[in-house]
C-alpha cells in the first residue's frame, strides 16, 4: 500500500471552507458560540502548526535526550491541568500528580516500544511521542475524573468518613471504599470505549495507520495494542496519583485536608 | 476512681468564631456526664477535638492519663465510640452497618459482639426486621438506635453521644437512657441542649459556663 497522501495547501484551504458550513448553522440558528468556535479552530490551527513544525524538528534530529525531555514536557502540561480541573493546590499535589502520570504513562509506553513493537531503540521520536501521548491523554482525563471522584465525595460524605475513624479504622481502610469507586468511575470511559470499539467508529490510531498505508489487519493490531496500553496506564496512573497524594490530602488525624481543595 | 478523660483549658477557633473558650472538664471512670448548652456553642465541637477530627488552639485532652496528639490520636480512638447527632452510617443495609466495623483491623477479634445485636435491638425497642433494610429506608430515630447499637458493640471503654434522643418519641428516648443506665463500666460524656439528653447523668455542667469543672461530686 502507498503512504498517506499529503493534503496541499490549497486543500487546506478547502478545509476551512468547510468550517464555513458550521458557522452558517449555527447564524441561522442563532447559537451563541460563534466567537468561541473562531477562535478554537484559529487556536487549533495555530497549536498545531507549531507542534507540527517542532515535532518535525524532533523527528529529524530523534535524540533520545530531547525526546525524553518532550514527553516531560507533556506531562508537566497534563499534572498543571489535573490540578486545574480537581480544584486542588498545586503547591500541595503538583509533585505526587506528576509521579502518578509519568508512572502511568512510561510503563504501559516503554513496554509498547520495547516489547509490543520490539523497536532497537525504545526512545524513537516516531513511536514514543505519539504513542507516548495518546496514553497519556487518557491518563489525565482518567486522573481527573477519578481524584475529583475521590475528594469530592471523601469532602460531600465527611461525617461518614468520620464515623468510619472513630469505629477504628485506619486510614487506608477508610478510603478504601472511596478509592475503590473513584478508580471504577475513571476507568469506566476506557472500558466503555473497549466494547464498542470499531462499532461506532474507526478508532483514531487505527485510521491514522490505514492512512499511513499499512493494511487494516496491522491498523487493527496497532489499536488493539493502543488500548490495552491506555487501559493499564489509566489503571496504573489513578490509584497512584490517589495514594501518593494521600499523606497531603488528610490531616495526621484523619480527616481530610480542606486546605487543600480550592474553593 | 481514676480519670478516664481529661480536658484542660480547652480553645477552639472554628474559622473566625471562638466555640470553646478554655472549658475543662474531668470525667472518672464509669462516670456520665452531660454537658449542655444552646446551639453553636460547640457541644459537637467539643466532641470532635475528643475524638481527634478538630486540633484545639490551646489546651489538652487526656485519655487514661494519655495526652490526645497526631501521634497518639489512632490509638487513643480506640478506646472511644461515638454516636453523632445526625449519624451517617453510610449505604447499604442496617446489617452491613453494624457489621463493617468489625471489618477494620482494630475491631476483627470482637466480630462475635454482632451476636449482641437482637439483644440490643429489643432493648432499645426495634425489631430485628429492620436489619435487612436499606439504611435509606430508616427514619432518623432508627438511625440513631442503629448508630448507637452500632457504638455499643464496640465495647469501648468511653461513650461520646451527641444529642442521641434528638429524634426520637419518649418510649423510644425510655430504652436509649434505660440501657445507657446500666453502662456502669463505661465512662459516658453526652450532649445537648438540656440535662434532659442524659437524665440518669451523674452530673451537668454547662459548657458556657463551665471554664473549670473539677473531679465528680
Amino acid at each position: 500500500m502507498s503512504a498517506a497522501i499529503d493534503i496541499t495547501w490549497l486543500g487546506m484551504a478547502a478545509a476551512y471552507l468547510l468550517v464555513l458550513i458550521s458557522f452558517a448553522i449555527l447564524l441561522w440558528q442563532q447559537v451563541p458560540i460563534l466567537g468561541q468556535l473562531g477562535m478554537a479552530v484559529v487556536r487549533m490551527s495555530v497549536q498545531l502548526l507549531f507542534v507540527g513544525v517542532y515535532l518535525q524538528y524532533v523527528f529529524d534530529l530523534n535524540n533520545i535526550w530531547l525526546n525524553c525531555a518532550w514527553v516531560l514536557i507533556m506531562i508537566t502540561v497534563a499534572d498543571v491541568s489535573i490540578l486545574h480541573h480537581c480544584r486542588l493546590r498545586v503547591r500541595s499535589f503538583g509533585a505526587p500528580l506528576f509521579v502518578a502520570l509519568l508512572l502511568g504513562t512510561l510503563i504501559p509506553l516503554l513496554f509498547f516500544t520495547g516489547l509490543i513493537l520490539q523497536r532497537p531503540n525504545i526512545l524513537e521520536a516516531r513511536y514514543l511521542i505519539p504513542i507516548g501521548g495518546m496514553i497519556l491523554g487518557n491518563c489525565l482525563r482518567a486522573d481527573i475524573i477519578g481524584v475529583r471522584h475521590f475528594y469530592e465525595s471523601i469532602d460531600r460524605d465527611s461525617r461518614a468518613f468520620e464515623l468510619t475513624l472513630a469505629q477504628g479504622a485506619r486510614l487506608g481502610e477508610a478510603i478504601q471504599p472511596y478509592l475503590r469507586e473513584a478508580i471504577q468511575n475513571a476507568v469506566a470511559p476506557t472500558i466503555a470505549t473497549m466494547m464498542t470499539i470499531g462499532l461506532v467508529s474507526l478508532p483514531g490510531m487505527m485510521t491514522g495507520v490505514i492512512l499511513g498505508g499499512q493494511p487494516p489487519l496491522a491498523a487493527v493490531k496497532y489499536q488493539i495494542a493502543i488500548m490495552i496500553a491506555i487501559f493499564t496506564g489509566t489503571a496504573i496512573a489513578v490509584p497512584c496519583a490517589i495514594l501518593l497524594t494521600r499523606k497531603r490530602g488528610f490531616l495526621p488525624s484523619g480527616p481530610l485536608n480542606r486546605e487543600v481543595l480550592v474553593d | 476512681m481514676t480519670d478516664r478523660l481529661q480536658i484542660e483549658d480547652l480553645a477552639v477557633q472554628l474559622g473566625s468564631k471562638s466555640v470553646l473558650k478554655g472549658f475543662s472538664l474531668t470525667l472518672a471512670e464509669g462516670e456520665h456526664v452531660v454537658v449542655t448548652a444552646r446551639s453553636g456553642a460547640g457541644k459537637s465541637t467539643l466532641l470532635r477535638c475528643i475524638l481527634g477530627f478538630v486540633m484545639p488552639e490551646r489546651g489538652r485532652i487526656a485519655v487514661d492519663g494519655a495526652a490526645l496528639d497526631i501521634h497518639s490520636v489512632w490509638s487513643l480512638r480506640q478506646r472511644m465510640a461515638y454516636v453523632a447527632q445526625e449519624p451517617a452510617l453510610g449505604q447499604g443495609s442496617v446489617r452491613a452497618a453494624l457489621e463493617r466495623p468489625f471489618t477494620y483491623r482494630a475491631n476483627s477479634l470482637l466480630s462475635g459482639n454482632l451476636d449482641r445485636v437482637p439483644k440490643l435491638m429489643e432493648m432499645l425497642r426495634m425489631s430485628t426486621d429492620l436489619l435487612g433494610l436499606d439504611l435509606r429506608d430508616l427514619s432518623g430515630g432508627e438511625k440513631q438506635r442503629v448508630a448507637l447499637i452500632s457504638a455499643l458493640l464496640l465495647d469501648r471503654p468511653i461513650l461520646l453521644l451527641d444529642e442521641i434522643t434528638a429524634s426520637l418519641d419518649r418510649e423510644s428516648a425510655a430504652a436509649v437512657f434505660a440501657t445507657l443506665a446500666g453502662l456502669r463500666h463505661q465512662t459516658i460524656l453526652a450532649v445537648g441542649h438540656h440535662a434532659d439528653a442524659l437524665p440518669q447523668a451523674d452530673r451537668a455542667v454547662a459548657l458556657d459556663r463551665a471554664a473549670t469543672s473539677g473531679a465528680p461530686s
